[in-house]
């Protein structure tokens, strides 16, 4: 976790605390935690063993290094063949839908101070997947249902947003709107794929459940730079961020305005969540999982940005190798695989949560 | 700010309220039986009730829309009295059981069954309600289990979150079975169009049973809101009145949930509105949802019928519609109220 610290005037001299490592870059400086470090390190290492794991297996099976040399334009022209044509897109889109939406989930349970509140729980997800839904039974599959996902994560927060009026000091209103509407987009959805023929209603299976098989190449790009983006905007935000988990009164006695600081974090996990909703669908619980694994795994001492963006790409990789793999020649969707095996950690958390609510 | 719902008027007469719902009811029984498809208008309906009519209308009312009205009221019977129920139990205004997870317990009790080879038509009641009282423990015992029962949110994201993994599982059931998963999606929109009678007598004996349940546990759950100590004080034991709940709320919801699909909101408006009416008593309310509950499935069908003409909504799609504003109306009260 990097705390960004600006010091005022140079000549001070601040005492850096331990564990802690500081930057100076001429008149900003910032401080860095060293465990976090070496915690996000290690789970990149994870994130690039998945990773080249799924490269190497699949129905030609690689070796690793066959993997490595082939990424780097080395070795045969098969495994070239299926490193770069075939496999590298699905494990670009994977990582960076994880990342996305566990980023998203991490600043919305910071935000509303809740565990819970992930965007798939407060019903983007449902929306995103009723306006792509909609898209594919009226279309053909094109880029259409990936744009149609977007505007509408974004609808469903606006709506959520305007309805629950004021967020309240917990936010709780928020949530609840935010359910309210996933129901309405859940049953929009059941009605539409009720309306059409078995083929239509098959096509718009992807949507409905979260798949990697079906991501537009132009989507994930722009998704790889709407992430890049997110992430180094969660950077420079980090120090306001840190101080969502407080009470209201507090971040106004710091100096900052609530209202800036929700709707900067919410519209970034907004972004985040449309955008890989428009890739994969709405892919259960990652958002609620990854966070959570970076806090087990790293104890950090603030909010783990980059380690849930860098869990959540372990997981949507991992997730996706399991359901390739598994039951393979028969593929499984990987919202189908994160789902099933979070859930019974979700109910493990709820039945574990203390009586105070805490993230 | 005070809300209407939030001061209940002073013991108003249940009578005076309860006889104008009961006017609406048979209104809404009427225009259930005088529209929809086939072409036969409210005289000949009238001549059929009265034993004359040719065959086509009788076909008409006696075969498509005279068990679709019963369907309606018992459904709408069951699963406002769970709401209420449950509600009651859970001191919690939002406790609903399409949102907490008991209708996607039923539902995925219905997949296996689907995915093993049954049929919508020949569906097995008893195991949509085994698959209810499952959601329904899972989800009291998650609440249970924190500690802190008076919290609504949470209870609500409980069941949100319990919903999220069953729909999960069901649709990894459905996955490389079409047939079932075919089936699966017109029965998911919830509709009590081209049901049987013969299905709905079977879900009787469990009817009667549940509301043996909930006469039986009236009195000793409105001492039970008073609080615990109360009702153990009068001699009732909380621990054995809340499994009872439980059961018949599992019996109702999957009885309602086996014959007309997951619905979705019934169970958080018809109490709302009986409070409203009423006033916080339970067995006030109780006695209110009876009409109630059947008003709004009712007129909800009604509408259906009439909105989309010559197609049909489905009925869960437009209880959701209506629903989901009035739990955001909860919501957003200044304050929530807490049973």
């Amino acid at each position: 976790m990097m705390n960004s610290v600006t010091s005022s005037t140079g000549s001070t001299q601040a005492q850096v605390p331990e564990g802690y490592m500081k930057i100076a870059l001429g008149q900003f400086a910032c401080l860095i935690d060293r465990r976090a470090i070496r915690r996000n390190l290690l789970l990149l290492g994870l994130v690039m063993v998945a990773s080249i794991a799924s490269l190497a297996i699949g129905t030609v099976a690689l070796s690793p290094w066959q993997v490595i040399q082939a990424l780097f334009g080395q070795g045969d022209a098969l495994s070239q063949f299926v490193v770069q044509d075939l496999r590298l897109q699905r494990l670009l889109a994977g990582i960076y839908t994880g990342a996305a939406f566990s980023l998203a989930g991490c600043l919305m349970q910071t935000l509303a101070r809740n565990r819970l509140a992930t965007p798939g729980i407060i019903g983007i997800d449902n929306a995103a997947m009723a306006f792509a839904v909609s898209s594919v039974v009226s279309t053909a599959i094109s880029i259409a249902p990936s744009a149609m996902a977007l505007a509408g994560a974004a609808t469903a927060t606006a709506l959520a947003f305007g309805l629950a009026g004021s967020s309240g000091t917990r936010g709780y209103r928020f949530i609840v709107a935010g359910i309210g509407i996933g129901a309405i987009a859940g049953a929009m959805t059941q009605l539409m794929l009720s309306q059409v023929d078995i083929d239509t209603a098959n096509a718009a299976y992807p949507w409905t459940v979260g798949s990697l098989s079906a991501r537009p190449e132009l989507m994930v790009n722009i998704l790889g730079g709407g992430l890049l983006l997110c992430l180094v905007a969660c950077l420079l935000l980090t120090h306001l961020f840190s101080l969502l988990p407080f009470s209201d009164a507090v971040i106004t006695g710091l100096g900052s305005s609530t209202k800036w600081l929700r709707l900067s974090s919410l519209s970034l996990s907004i972004i985040l969540t449309g955008l890989a909703v428009a890739v994969a669908g709405p892919v259960g619980l990652v958002a609620l999982i990854g966070p959570e694994m970076a806090r087990v795994f790293a104890r950090y001492r603030g909010i783990p940005l980059i380690g849930s963006a860098l869990a959540g790409a372990f997981i949507m990789v991992a997730a996706d190798l399991i359901g390739r793999t598994i039951l393979s020649p028969i593929e499984l969707p990987v919202g189908i695989v994160t789902s099933v095996v979070g859930g019974p950690y979700l109910i493990w958390i709820l039945i574990r949560q203390r009586s105070k609510s805490t993230i | 700010m005070r809300f209407w719902f939030q001061s209940p008027p002073a013991q108003r007469s249940i009578k005076s309220t309860l006889i104008p719902v009961v006017l609406l009811l048979v209104f809404c029984c009427l225009a259930s039986l005088f529209y929809g498809a086939g072409d036969v208008g409210p005289s000949e309906v009238v001549a059929v009730l009265m034993g004359a009519g040719s065959d086509d209308a009788r076909f008409v009312v006696t075969e498509l829309r005279l068990p679709r009205t019963l369907i309606g009221i018992f459904a709408g019977l069951s699963l406002g009295v769970a709401g209420a129920l449950m509600q009651s139990v859970a001191r919690n205004p939002l406790a609903e059981p399409g949102l907490l997870g008991v209708s996607s317990g039923s539902a995925f009790a219905v997949a296996i069954a689907l995915a093993l080879g049954a049929s919508t038509a020949t569906l097995s009641v008893g195991l949509a309600q085994l698959g209810a009282l499952i959601g329904c423990f899972c989800v009291i015992g998650v609440a249970q289990m924190q500690g802190q029962r008076n919290d609504p949110i949470r209870l609500v994201l409980a069941g949100a979150a319990l919903s999220s993994l069953l729909i999960a599982m069901t649709s990894l059931l459905l996955l490389y079975n079409e047939r079932a998963a075919d089936e699966i999606r017109f029965w998911v929109t919830g509709s009590i169009a081209g049901r049987n009678v013969d299905q709905l007598l079977s879900l009787l004996p469990s009817f009667v049973i549940a509301i043996a349940c909930v006469v039986y546990v009236a009195r000793p759950l409105a001492s039970l809101a008073l609080g615990e100590r109360v009702a153990i004080g009068l001699g009732y034991k909380p621990g054995r009145i809340r499994l009872l709940v439980v059961f018949a709320v599992a019996l109702l919801v999957g009885a309602a949930t086996a014959i007309a699909g997951p619905v979705m909101f019934v169970g958080l408006v018809v109490p709302f509105a009986a409070r409203a009416l009423v006033g916080p008593d339970i067995r006030r309310t109780l006695c209110l949802c009876l009409p109630i509950g059947p008003l709004v499935i009712l007129s909800a069908d009604v509408f259906s019928r009439l909105v989309a003409q010559p197609a049909e909504m489905p009925l869960g799609v437009l209880t959701a519609m209506v629903g989901a504003p009035v739990l955001l109306a909860i919501v957003r009260a200044h304050r929530l109220p807490t049973l």
